[in-house]
């Protein structure tokens, strides 16, 4: 199978929105792309890539509020008991996790054969993440009550 | 005897989400952040039942496994495997490696209690045997033909939960009996928060629902911060129990 015949935005669509369903109760909704994300705002993104006859990169950003909004639900604490950086961080690579392990089973069944690395997390203001050379890429952007997620994955043949 | 279960995880998330499933049984957890602590807590305390990562760094899940199936003493432990990959080959791999089961991320707690009860019986903790009825006496009182439901000081997500289920049965209750009047007591809490606020609008709108009249006691300065709120600012708030029952 081409990697560019793979159905990475419709995967990368349902996994997001399942876990977060799972996970959170939230119903994510699909929103239009944005040209960038708030630059004043911090963002937490959570990361995860894939090695093998495949490989590729998930990364999931989230603003410093929607991220310690999930933290707490996903704990089940009070938003205002959220007060470390490693319960958020370790949340949202859980997150990043649980979606690239989807994309990634759904690459295997579909005969390309990789790995799943352990999540990372960058977090800060006004930074970009560039992404290039990569064969296919997908950039899909949700919303919740008055936040944004953004979720997007890059593949490429691996070795 | 409590029950011992080790969770295996890097992710203290995901370790807090199987804690908190086993909550309400009578069970002792150990908890390790990867297979070099998994495999130490297995051998001191022979657990029960282990919840499984899969991916982890210092030693994965499936390297714990295989040292642990050349241990005669832990190889026949139960393992339900946590794996976030769904993936044919990889569930063949699970399988393989000698697990009662697994479980693929995303899952809820209840889930995967209905797995291990597949395993081995979970009995509930004895001072939990009926929480509707400790939680309906916490929350409920009878005042005459009144309903009484009084909130605590500090209300949190999981007490909007708590409060809601019992308070659906609670409406069934007064509708059957022909009850029609609650007091809705706020005279407790000690600090306003969206939780709370959220609580409020949820009862207001059950009870409406029900065709329950509401009336609410709170102190002088709970109701007026309430006023400040614009999903509560319209609430009419009596200061006293006396003063709310004449209001009927």
């Amino acid at each position: 199978m081409d990697l560019t015949s793979f159905n990475l935005g419709a995967f990368l669509r349902s996994a997001t929105q399942e876990v977060f369903e799972t996970m959170l109760s939230m119903e994510l909704g699909e929103i239009d792309a944005i040209k960038q994300l708030p630059e004043d705002t911090r963002q937490v993104v959570g990361s995860v890539s894939m090695a093998g006859t495949v490989s590729g990169t998930v990364n999931i950003y989230v603003g410093d509020m929607f991220a310690k909004v999930i933290t707490a639900d996903m704990l089940g604490m009070e938003l205002d008991e959220v007060d470390s950086d490693e319960e958020i961080h370790d949340v949202v690579g859980e997150l990043s996790n649980m979606i690239g392990g989807d994309l990634k089973s759904r690459l295997c069944d579909a005969g390309f054969d990789c790995s799943l690395s352990i999540p990372s997390i960058t977090s800060g203001k006004d930074f970009v993440i560039e992404s290039k050379g990569w064969a296919v890429n997908e950039q899909v952007f949700f919303e919740y009550q008055e936040h944004i997620a953004l979720i997007e994955a890059f593949l490429k043949n691996g070795s | 005897m409590a029950l011992k279960v080790l969770t295996v995880d890097d992710s203290k998330t995901i370790r807090m989400i199987v804690k908190k499933a086993f909550r309400p049984y009578d069970c002792q957890i150990f908890e390790g952040e990867n297979g070099v602590e998994g495999l130490a807590l297995a051998s001191k305390e022979h657990p029960d039942i282990i919840i499984l990562d899969i991916t982890m760094p210092v030693m994965n899940g499936a390297e714990m496994l295989g040292k642990m199936k050349s241990e005669p003493d832990l190889k026949d432990i139960p393992v339900i495997m946590l794996t976030a990959e769904a993936g044919k080959d990889n569930v063949m791999k699970i399988v393989q490696l000698g697990v009662k089961d697994y479980m693929v991320k995303p899952f809820k707690g209840e889930q995967l209690i209905e797995r291990v009860t597949k395993i081995m019986p979970l009995n509930e903790k004895k001072n939990a045997e009926d929480p509707k009825e400790d939680g309906g006496k916490k929350y409920f009182s009878l005042d005459g033909d009144i309903q009484c439901l009084t909130v605590p000081a500090k209300v949190l997500r999981p007490t909007i939960v708590e409060v809601e289920n019992l308070l659906k049965d609670k409406l069934k209750e007064m509708q059957s009996a022909g009850m029609k009047k609650m007091i809705l007591d706020l005279s407790k809490v000690a600090e306003i928060n969206v939780s709370l606020i959220k609580l409020l609008i949820t009862i207001l709108d059950s009870c409406q629902v029900a065709g329950v009249q509401v009336r609410v006691v709170a102190s002088a300065d709970t109701g007026k911060e309430l006023k400040e709120f614009q999903e509560t600012g319209n609430i009419p708030i009596h200061f006293s129990a006396d003063e709310a029952k004449a209001a009927f």
